[in-house]
């Protein structure tokens, strides 16, 4: 149940929304103007707004920048006629979750709310869980990409033409897609109109603005056979359709690029005053990737430009969510050095090597998390496990013991008997300065 | 053929099976495996704590082998894949060659890959034997079975330091040596998927998960039992197979086979020679399949 705050001037529009959300268990509030509206706010929490663009006095847009401003962990839903699309992109471009074009049916206001409080729910989630931390959108979102940000992104190709195809916020709030409406090749499809409905596992269906104008000239037909690819793969294999762009400058201005997408969410993120077990940027340091660099297999960390295939194609990944090369990358080379090395995460590869083999840079992910777990173990933290195992192969020079009994059955087998070199590896790890850094404490 | 055998931690403790149908294979093929005394751990377990420890460690386990002038037949593919890469580091990295042998206390002159390589004992069967000898003894034919192979991650990647022997996306010479002993090789979704024992330590769930995909896909395609080469790979199939089943309700029933083991069966020998009964998962029904 969400508190949920309806801002329109015509009070019949006020009414039908109350209806339409109220019966879902919603705690539902009307204002007839911008300035109610903000008297309202100041009173309560809400959870989302979902306000009218045009109003007279304090229209939708200048309500939004002060929501945005004061409230940021509320969520505003703008409602706009067909002819204000344009300011509506613009609104996402500042904060707005999302709009609603009028007139709509209930089953679109429902739709676009539950996706609201999913995406709510799923940062909640993801703040209090502290050994599951940074399941964080931005740090999954490739950088070579522009954005209309937590909904859609486009990819510019080498032919001119573009790649478009929904982002992990507009995925992960829509839950298991089960079907996916593409539009047909030939299709003129317009920024910030309807290009695409996506259907989630309870029949609800979620519209897709496109990000970009123009003529739709491919589209994806894995999709239609199989559309849980979106869900496992948004920007790769989960694309959605090619685009013949006719008004391609002008429009990217509308949508938000790369690294600077990361930066949006990190201002999100200083607005909302999270305590700093989440990000402080005064926090980051930017030497840590030169200090990833200098490990052996660590070199091609800087050219990595976030396509995402090694998390696309990584096993481990596709069973625990927590786990994601390119994310671990992004982490890195933002800085957020503290933030890895005391990481769970950077201990489940299975050394696979599938990133390795298949990223288009040369980057050796394989490496590079050893790396990062080598300086882990230089500050003292080695994952309980392996620490074992070191201990064990100081010790025996050997995982597995093999004593007299072992060796018995193993002559009774025919085969010879097997001696423990006991002080090699002791040996190397004085030498090597590994003992030291074993007996340190994090 | 002579090799210096590397067991390495798992296989002379863990996988006796393997290493007792590796020899009786390579004996009746004319491999001559010399056990490599005095070798330690590879060092794949301390790569990703302490890289320097690690590197010490794989070169004096290759040193030994050059002293012998001989090259390695490793049988865990873990084992191969660390060995041949620093092998290959120091053999082609002359400063840290020497940085290395210092810090191990060797005055004498080692050349590594310039001297010495590194080989997975399938990977011998497959280039150095070759199918064509391998079939030349095959006394009997295994084509009542169908069995799937398993590569494993470590058998062919990094694919940079294996000179592409094979096709890490597309592998074809395990198939090719199953095929040798008269089984029909079956081929099933999630082919190259890891077998998940990488992270066993660090937390089962995602590695049974990891093998449990594996283990529905090869069932699916209807094969009789798996193939495979790796002492880590066999734990998550063979040992944790019971484990795996109960925790998603499943029934599998899937022998799991080292590879030598099977193509000892062609070779005429019997399952003592071949250690069937250290088979966690029951390979009776397999044999009574080929007794038909
Ligand atoms: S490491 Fe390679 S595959 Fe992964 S995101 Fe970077 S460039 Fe892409
Ligand atoms: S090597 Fe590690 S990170 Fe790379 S794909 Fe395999 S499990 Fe994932």
């Amino acid at each position: 149940m969400a508190s949920i705050l309806i801002v329109d001037d015509e009070s019949v529009v006020c009414k039908s929304c109350e209806k339409i959300l109220k019966p879902k268990g919603h705690e539902v509030d009307s204002a007839l103007s911008g300035q109610e509206a903000l008297g309202e706010i100041e009173k309560k929490r809400y959870d989302v707004v979902i306000t009218d663009l045009k109003m007279p006095g304090i229209d939708g847009m200048k309500l939004l920048n002060i929501v945005k401003e004061k409230y940021e962990e509320v969520d505003v839903i703008m409602i706009t006629g067909y002819a204000s699309i344009d300011t509506a992109v613009e609104a996402m471009k500042l904060g707005a979750f999302d709009y609603i074009p009028k007139p709509f049916t209930p089953e679109e206001l429902r739709s676009v709310t539950v996706r609201a409080l999913e995406r709510r729910r799923l940062l909640k989630e993801e703040r209090e869980k502290a050994s599951r931390t940074y399941v964080r959108f931005e740090y999954t979102m490739p950088d070579n990409l522009y954005y209309l940000p937590e909904h859609a992104w486009v990819k510019l190709e080498e032919d001119g033409n573009v790649t478009a195809g929904v982002d992990d916020v507009f995925q992960k709030s829509v839950g298991e897609i089960i079907n996916v409406k593409l539009p047909d090749v030939g299709n003129e499809v317009e920024q910030g109109n309807l290009c695409v409905e996506i259907e989630d596992s309870s029949r609800r269906i979620h519209k897709l603005w496109s990000p970009i104008s123009g003529e739709v000239i491919e589209i994806n037909h894995k999709l239609t056979e199989n559309p849980s690819i979106v869900n496992n793969d948004p920007y790769e294999a989960g694309w959605i359709m090619r685009v013949a762009p006719s008004q391609l400058e002008s429009e990217l201005k509308n949508l938000i690029y790369g690294e600077a997408l990361i930066k949006w969410w990190l201002k999100r993120e200083v607005i909302e005053k999270r305590d700093d077990k989440y990000l402080q940027v005064s926090a980051l340091d930017p030497k840590f990737k030169h200090e990833i660099a200098k490990q052996p297999g660590g070199e091609n960390i800087k050219v990595c430009f976030g396509c995402g295939i090694c998390t696309a194609s990584c096993p481990v990944r596709e069973i625990d969510e927590t786990y994601n090369p390119r994310k671990i990358i992004r982490m890195a080379l933002l800085g957020m050095r503290d933030a890895v090395l005391k990481s769970d995460f950077i201990w489940l590869c299975s050394t696979c090597y599938t990133c390795t083999e298949r990223c288009p840079q040369g980057v050796r992910f394989t490496d590079v998390i050893n790396a990062i777990k080598n300086i882990a173990a230089e500050e003292g933290y080695i994952h309980p496990a392996l620490r074992m195992q070191a201990e064990l192969l100081e010790k025996e020079g050997r995982l597995y013991e093999i004593g007299d009994f072992d060796n018995k059955k193993r002559e009774k087998l025919g085969l010879p008997r097997v001696h423990s070199e006991k002080n090699v590896i002791s040996e190397i790890f004085k030498v090597s300065g590994f003992k030291e850094i074993m007996e340190k404490k994090a | 053929m002579e090799y210096a055998l590397f067991l390495g931690c798992t296989v002379p403790a863990r996988a006796r099976n393997y290493e007792l149908s590796t020899r009786r294979v390579a004996e009746a093929l004319g491999i001559r495996l010399v056990d490599l005394d005095g070798s330690v751990c590879c060092g794949f377990p301390i790569k990703s704590v302490h890289y320097e420890s690690f590197l010490l460690t794989a070169a004096r386990n290759l040193i030994l082998a050059e002293e012998k002038g001989l090259d390695i037949c490793a049988l865990c593919s873990a084992c191969t894949s660390v060995l041949t890469e620093v092998n290959k580091e120091l053999g082609e990295n002359e400063e840290l060659r020497k940085k290395v042998l210092r810090k191990l206390g060797i005055r004498k002159k080692f050349r590594f890959s310039n001297s010495i390589r590194v080989k997975h004992f399938a990977r011998i069967l497959y280039e150095d034997v070759g199918i064509d000898k391998i079939k030349s003894k095959i006394q009997k034919d295994l084509e009542p079975l169908k069995i799937s192979a398993h590569y494993g991650c470590h058998y062919l990647k990094p694919s940079d330091i294996y000179d592409n022997f094979d096709n890490a996306e597309h592998p074809k010479s395990l198939d090719e040596l199953i095929e040798t002993t008269g089984a029909v090789p079956v081929d099933y979704e999630n082919k190259n998927l890891c077998c998940g024992a990488g992270t066993l330590a660090m937390d089962e769930n995602i590695s049974f998960s990891m093998a449990n995909k594996k283990l529905r896909s090869i069932k699916d395609a209807g094969a009789d039992a798996i193939s495979l080469i790796c002492p880590f790979c066999s734990v998550m199939y063979d040992n944790n197979q019971p484990t795996i089943e109960s925790k998603f309700s499943e029934e599998y029933n899937l022998p799991v086979l080292y590879y030598p083991q099977l193509l000892g069966l062609a070779l005429g020998m019997n399952k003592k020679e071949l250690g069937f009964n250290m088979n966690r998962v029951k390979v009776a029904p397999l044999l009574e399949k080929l007794k038909q």
